[in-house]
């Protein structure tokens, strides 16, 4: 690889992207020009309403049904309020406040206390919907507050008292956070989205066009058959699409600050801006350099698979738009970083950022975050010059199309769109609904979800459809050799599952809660069987009715593999549980190549219901001695079970293997 | 020097079988010598030369470039290799200079050999008129000139032209041909491809006759003529694509 051919390219793209007046428009001109303009303008305006609304008063009814010395004190302060018309209550007052001429209507009422105290309630009607009224309420208040202090300083000193006992306990506060704490913490609520946004955005207005523009412009293939290396036009086009995101954000940034620092004046977040030293807005920006690089991947790898630069546009879109949500985490206040998210792309920077700018954070945060963006950046990277050495993808005629496969299988139930389509179904369904269920009566609950939401709809559609139900959802016996290995796989794959489990936890400690959830089940249960029933059985059977014996088929028209995977993937987050996403995943994958390899989905079925069970009867057994050894506890888990239990799933899934003849399954086709 | 052998390139087609484009092509093309593909629309010259130029992979055969396979070496063969075709496009926001120097550097030719070569070049096709203009505001012929200069600008030994006049004017396309001509003077190896009949005959020293994806003849003029008996080559090519239409009628009758 020639770095300086990678330069050459670059110097190029970047010339002609200096020449695109639309990208120079984006970039340069309209930061530069419409955040002065918005936020200048904006402030103006915002300055001049209040000022108009302070002006125009309100005018307000009011009545008093008490008429003491006090409650004259109440309704004088009020007619001090500058502005203020005080209307007497009378029959007109609800229609006039119904046309919204009246802001608010004061009454006065009084009641006696039982040591006999005259005391006095000031009721404010008001509709809190209009911003005026907030206004006018808030006068309303603040007058109130004046009267009362007054009255009760009077009736102090008419009783000798000092008036000095009113301020007997008082409240101040020290925040002991640095000026450059507090102005981080701010900055770390909106910054992070700001800047995500910023350079998604500078990255997708170029990276359409470099690859997927070339395609259009028939450019590709003068560049293909120069003697450069693919790998060095990758990461001339990708150092492009680097700089455009960095230079769209500093732009922004830059004008950003200086628009903001006009509109807010001395306020004190302008103060801290401002004050910020220049080496603090460098060592931000470094920061953003890798998720930089991860969009110029990601992006990249979209454009090289698209046709012409508008199907980049609209691949690059939801792209684009999961960016921005993820960047959104910031605003979220009590999200922090952890070990955890810290492997989550986006949402890592969004949340080292924040903790950066209020000084608190680790370094495993910092070497995690940066670690695996770096780690799916050269993955992206290594894709697109998969893609870029792909010819059928290089040169994709506008016939075929990334969706040329659903569109062959156009009138087919079993394909890809329609498995999405009814897994997402599924999924809006089982929230509702299943939680709903379960939310009366636990275990009567997941029974019912089992049967009503997983089992009961497949088995409809195939009768609607009129299919041949027990071939598609392989309702075959199976072979007594292939059920001999199940047993075993089972329960290694269970035990891997929790040791997959006691990971998460290790890395990000889960909720006490929720370990004991399934010991709360099995204490509430009087019955074991019943337990087993519900827990075990059940899914046993009505998920692997779904999953295997449904969902998979759909994507075996691909491959056997993504069959597996998307199956295995969308078993674990059909269970709506982050922590236990990936052991459901690793259990999910064996139960779909159970299913696909033996033909039978009784395999699964045994094995699933085995799975369960073992993890109820741990827990009902939590006490036994002879468990111990496969608890978690204070002792600490058993980490070298891992290695026998690895030894034995994958013994007994090549011995599986072996006795299971390849099936070649033809597609069933919607007859 | 161009050698290909049995060369096979097929696409699969939408209904999921495939299609040959390319089926079995064998020739080759000696230094000093120019060879003209001749075939009609579809016939897979295109293809084939796309094949030469490594942008596509082979589905079957081999075929090398001075010596350089073109699955195995594919940056070695692009180093030897001036390429054109009508999908070998310009970027139009680049000035006609700037593009050329582009090209050169990436294939490693130093600025002041580029420039050396585009001046030469320049005077040969009378292109300074719009050497410093957008290629964007140049006419298709002027477009065409600059994508030969980009083309031959690392001073390649072999180079593949697909239909280099197509779509010019006779001045310049006999600008173009002199060129050619040139090239062969100066030892190079030149391919190029054309369903012009006259270009075919005044300009090669060997004809290839492709047809369906599959060679047809390959020989001389005069060859051809002694062969056929025929002295036109728009007769010859006829003669030899109603041979290649019985001969597949007879293969059919014999089943
Ligand atoms: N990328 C591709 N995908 C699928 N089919 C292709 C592709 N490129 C060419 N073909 C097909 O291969 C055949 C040969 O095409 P090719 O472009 O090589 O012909 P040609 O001899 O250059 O014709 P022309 O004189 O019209 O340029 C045509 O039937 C064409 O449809
Ligand atoms: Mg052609």
């Amino acid at each position: 690889m020639n770095f300086k051919k990678a330069l050459i390219v670059y110097r190029k793209e970047m010339l002609e992207m200096l020449r695109d007046k639309r990208a120079i428009f984006a970039t340069f001109i309209i930061p530069l020009v419409l955040y002065p303009l918005l936020f200048i303008g904006f402030g103006f305006i915002m300055s001049r309403q209040t000022e108009i609304l302070e002006e125009r008063g309100a005018n307000i009814a009011v009545v008093d049904s008490v008429g003491t010395e006090i409650s004259a004190q109440i309704m004088e302060n009020l007619k001090g309020i500058e502005n203020f018309t005080l209307l007497p209550w009378d029959k007109s007052t609800q229609t006039l406040m119904n046309e919204g001429e009246l802001q608010a209507v004061v009454s006065i009422t009084d009641s006696i206390t039982t040591h006999g105290y005259q005391v006095y309630k000031v009721q404010v009607k008001y509709d809190s919907s209009k911003e005026r009224n907030q206004l006018v309420y808030g006068k309303i208040r603040e007058s109130v507050a004046r009267s009362k202090e007054q009255s009760i300083s009077a009736e102090l000193q008419k009783r000798d008292l000092d008036p000095e006992l009113m301020n007997l306990i008082n409240v101040e506060a020290f925040d002991i956070a640095s000026a450059q704490k507090r102005l981080g913490s701010y900055l770390g609520m909106i910054m992070p989205y700001i800047m995500i946004m910023m350079l998604v955005a500078g990255a997708a207005s170029v990276a359409s066009d470099i690859v997927a523009g070339e395609k259009e412009r028939r450019t590709l293939e003068t560049l293909l058959v120069s003697s450069a290396q693919r790998k060095e036009l990758v990461l001339g086009k990708y150092l492009t699409i680097i700089t455009a995101a960095m230079a769209n954000l500093i732009v922004n940034l830059f004008s950003m600050g200086f628009s903001m620092q006009y509109m807010l004046g001395s306020q004190e977040l302008a103060m801290g801006i401002t004050q910020m030293p220049i080496t603090g807005f460098l060592i931000l920006l470094a920061a953003m350099i890798p998720l930089a690089t991860l969009f110029a991947a990601v992006l990249m790898s979209i454009s090289t698979f698209s046709r012409n630069n508008k199907e980049a546009g609209s691949y690059l879109q939801p792209v684009m738009l999961i960016s921005m949500l993820l960047g959104m985490i910031s605003f979220i206040p009590s999200i922090e970083i952890n070990n955890l998210l810290a492997w989550v792309p986006v949402v890592n920077i969004a949340l080292l950022f924040k903790a950066v700018l209020i000084n608190e954070y680790q370094i495993s945060h910092l070497l995690i975050t940066i670690g695996s963006t770096i780690a799916l950046d050269v993955a992206a990277i290594w894709l697109t010059i998969k893609l870029f050495n792909t010819e059928s993808i290089l040169f994709r005629t506008d016939e075929d199309s990334s969706l040329k496969h659903a569109r062959k299988q156009k009138g087919v139930l079993f394909n890809g769109l329609n498995g999405l389509i009814y897994f997402a179904l599924m999924l809006v369904l089982m929230y509702y609904l299943g939680s709903y269920l379960q939310g009366k009566d636990l275990l009567t609950g997941l029974i019912q979800t089992q049967v009503l939401i997983i089992a009961l709809p497949p088995l409809l559609i195939l009768k609607v459809f009129k299919l041949k139900d027990k071939e598609i959802l392989r309702l075959k016996a199976p072979r007594i050799r292939e059920l001999v290995f199940v047993p075993f796989i089972a329960i290694s794959g269970a035990i891997l599952a929790s040791m997959l489990m006691q990971l998460v936890d290790f890395i990000y400690p889960l909720p006490a809660h929720y370990l004991d959830q399934l010991g709360g089940l099995v204490k509430m249960s009087d019955s074991i069987w019943v337990l087993l029933g519900a827990v075990a059985l059940a899914p046993g059977i009505c998920e692997e009715i779904m999953f295997r014996g449904f969902m998979m088929r759909f994507f075996e028209s691909y491959n056997r593999k993504t069959a597996i995977v998307i199956t295995a993937l969308f078993f674990a987050i059909f269970h709506l549980d982050p922590f236990r996403l990936a052991p459901t995943f690793l259990l999910g994958l064996i139960l779909s190549y159970l299913t696909l390899r033996s033909g039978s989905i009784y395999n699964s079925m045994l094995s699933h219901t085995l799975n369960n069970s073992l993890a109820i009867v741990i827990s009902a057994f939590a006490g036994s001695a002879w468990l111990k050894p496969l608890l978690s506890g204070d002792e600490g888990f058993v980490w070298w079970l891992a290695i026998p239990a690895a030894i034995v799933l994958s013994l007994s899934l090549w011995g599986f293997h072996k006795v299971t003849a390849d099936k070649n399954e033809e597609i069933i086709q919607l007859s | 020097m161009i050698e290909v052998l049995n060369l096979v390139k097929e696409f699969p087609k939408k209904d999921g079988s495939l299609f040959r484009a390319v089926d079995g092509v064998s020739f080759s093309a000696n230094d000093g010598e120019i060879v003209c593909l001749l075939g009609v629309n579809g016939a897979g010259k295109t293809t084939t030369m796309r094949v030469l130029s490594t942008v596509f992979k082979p589905s079957g055969g081999t075929a090398t470039i001075q010596g350089y396979d073109i699955v195995s070496q594919p940056e070695k063969v692009r180093q030897n290799l001036g390429f054109l075709s009508g999908d070998t496009g310009l970027y139009n926001r680049l000035r006609a200079r700037e593009f050329i120097t582009y090209f050169g550097r990436l294939n490693g030719v130093s600025d002041a050999d580029i420039n050396a070569r585009m001046e030469e070049m320049a005077e040969l096709l009378d292109m300074h008129d719009f050497l410093d203009k957008k290629i964007d505001f140049l006419s298709s012929g002027m477009k065409q000139k600059v994508s030969i200069v980009r083309s031959i600008i690392h001073d390649p030994q072999v180079m593949i032209f697909d239909e280099p006049t197509s779509g010019l004017d006779i001045l310049t396309a006999r600008n173009i041909v002199s060129f050619v001509r040139d090239c062969k003077a100066n030892g190079k190896c030149v391919l190029f491809s054309t369903h012009i009949m006259r270009e075919a005959e005044r300009l090669a020293d060997r004809i290839v006759i492709i047809h369906r994806g599959m060679v047809l003849a390959n020989g001389t003029l005069e060859e051809f003529r002694a062969e056929t008996g025929q002295i036109d080559l728009d007769d010859i090519f006829v003669y030899y694509v109603n041979q290649s239409n019985m001969e597949e009628e007879l293969s059919a009758d014999e089943f």
